[in-house]
């Protein structure tokens, strides 16, 4: 039998995914470290501890709207990329021939997000004027739509088709074969694709920022303001907090239904 | 309720979604690049080539892309390979560490760069109390700034990319090679390396689309004087509200993705 990894080289390994780590990790750290500093300014690392900008960023009207306003909005792009990527999914892996339909449903993933952003924002304008919430809702079903078809269509070529056609030739009618058969079929699929949708859309910027206006500042776009000009510890909470959902959907997204099988779609 | 029918009623809600909200809005900044104050006109884009400012913003961008994917793979090649071949419980830990920043917003990653660089910042003091550098040195709105901020941007699109080909690898061939006498790394170099291209194409493929399309991190780590092509059109769109001149700016960032992807993905069907 060979040595499997010679040691120096395991060593190495080791060293390098600490490094790995070290560069993906660092910059959440680091933005967790300022957001306790007792310190006026940005400093890292933390000096003191205090939860003051907590109460700051809690008590700035500009973020709590700004949030609320995010919140509804990666509800509702959850739900309608939930439903119409599914939708689509389900019709899509019954088709023999699919290959073309399929990429297109998918070619939001492959055009830069700052050439649809800035096409919508022009022809959102020219059809309705300024910009709305309804136009930032639209923007980013698009966005998110691909990723439910996907993990839908990869949860559906492993399942067996004959399922549906044992209901049919059984007289179950097609509303009755799509509740009792097909979703439950899709369903880790759609659960995946949702925490994806609300994600991207909890997190978006680009598009949130070419369809901007005055009263319609999503979270991370009122962060990105204060970052161009004068950012304060107040960012990092904020920033905390955005990371703190993140881990908790990621929690729940591995309980309940295992990360490995979720980042391999 | 026919298939047929069925499959309708299923796709048609997503068909219309974007054909209305996505194809239609494309249509419409093509058009608005050729569109001048009397009818069709190409001045936009000879306005673009005018002088050598925006050629060299456009320069900076693929160059700097570029730079960013050759690092996302040469980080992205072992992190993924490692994440492949080790026990569940460490693999789980891997992909948590790649998934974590991936789903963290931009903008918040971002601002961690910020800190990261400024002058205050951890690095640059370390460097200051070695002695190898002066007082008011500072990372930020260097060149280095935006490569860094978004190699940790882009890295886990392409270690992701690379673990789904990588896990699907046979591991036997790899037990073949090395009882044939191969060493690990030539095992690597021979076998791993090549069965994987499709991963290292299309991990590539996404991070220089997305790494010559992205705005936030360069602007926010390069600031004003470093210019790239998407921060430009940023500019365009929001200060000086040319809108056309914008238009012909996403054509071109388009077109060039175009010229890039092609060839790429010919490379991606024949290893394919």
């Amino acid at each position: 039998m060979v040595k499997a990894i010679p040691t120096w080289l395991r060593w190495l390994a080791w060293g390098f995914v600490i490094l790995s780590a070290l560069l993906l990790l660092a910059p959440l750290v680091v933005v967790i470290g300022v957001s306790v500093s007792e310190s006026q300014f940005i400093v890292f690392p933390p000096q003191g501890f205090s939860l003051d900008w907590y109460r700051k960023a809690l008590g700035s009207r500009e973020y709590v709207e700004a949030f609320w306003l995010s919140l509804r909005l990666a509800g509702l792009v959850t739900v309608s990329a939930t439903v119409i990527g599914g939708a689509a999914a389900i019709a899509l892996s019954r088709r023999k021939n699919r290959q073309s339909l399929e990429s297109f449903f998918l070619s939001p993933l492959v055009i830069p997000s700052i050439i649809f952003a800035i096409g919508m924002l022009m022809l959102w304008s020219s059809m309705f004027g300024t910009t709305s919430f309804v136009a930032l809702w639209i923007a980013h079903t698009v966005v998110a739509l691909p990723y439910v078809i996907r993990t839908t269509l990869a949860v559906l070529a492993e399942s067996d088709p004959f399922l549906e056609e044992a209901a049919r030739t059984m007289g179950a009618s097609w509303l009755r074969r799509l509740w009792h058969v097909v979703l439950p079929q899709c369903r880790p699929g759609l659960a995946a694709g949702a925490f994806f949708a609300f994600n991207i859309s909890f997190d978006e910027a680009v598009l949130s920022l070419f369809l901007r206006n005055p009263g319609l500042n999503t979270l991370p776009v009122q962060i990105y303001g204060q970052l161009e000009f004068s950012p304060d510890p107040t960012v990092a909470a904020v920033s905390t907090m955005m990371i703190v959902l993140t881990v908790a959907l990621i929690v729940l997204l591995d309980r309940l239904l295992g990360l490995n099988r979720v980042a391999n779609t | 309720m026919t298939n047929r029918r069925e499959a309708w009623l299923f796709l048609f809600p997503g068909l219309a979604l974007l054909v209305l909200g996505f194809i239609l809005p494309i249509m419409r900044m093509l058009v608005l690049s050729v569109m001048g104050p009397d009818g069709v006109t190409f001045e936009h884009f000879a306005r673009f080539f005018q002088d050598g400012y925006y050629p060299s913003i456009l320069w900076r961008t693929v160059r700097l892309s570029l730079v960013i994917t050759a690092l996302t793979a040469a980080i992205g090649f072992p992190l993924a390979y490692i994440t492949s071949r080790v026990g569940p419980q460490a693999r789980l830990w891997l992909i948590v560490m790649v998934i974590l920043p991936l789903m963290t917003s931009v903008v918040v990653r971002t601002f961690g760069w910020m800190v990261l660089l400024g002058r205050s910042g951890p690095l640059a003091t370390m460097l200051r109390e070695m002695g190898l550098v002066g007082r008011s040195f500072s990372l930020m709105h260097t060149e280095s700034a935006i490569i860094l901020g978004m190699v940790q941007v882009l890295l886990p699109f392409m270690v992701l990319s690379l673990l789904g080909v990588l896990t699907r690898l046979d591991p036997r061939l790899e037990e073949a090679a090395r009882t044939m006498g191969c060493s690990f790394l030539q095992t690597i170099r021979r076998v791993v390396l090549p069965l994987s291209m499709p991963g290292v194409v299309a991990g590539s493929l996404l991070v220089f689309t997305l790494s010559a399309s992205s705005f936030i991190t360069p602007s926010l780590l390069g600031g004003a004087r470093i210019e790239v092509l998407a921060g430009s059109i940023y500019k365009s769109v929001t200060q000086t509200l040319d809108w056309n001149f914008a238009a012909a700016q996403s054509v071109i960032l388009f077109f060039g993705l175009a010229l890039v992807l092609i060839p790429y993905l010919r490379l991606g069907a024949r290893h394919g």
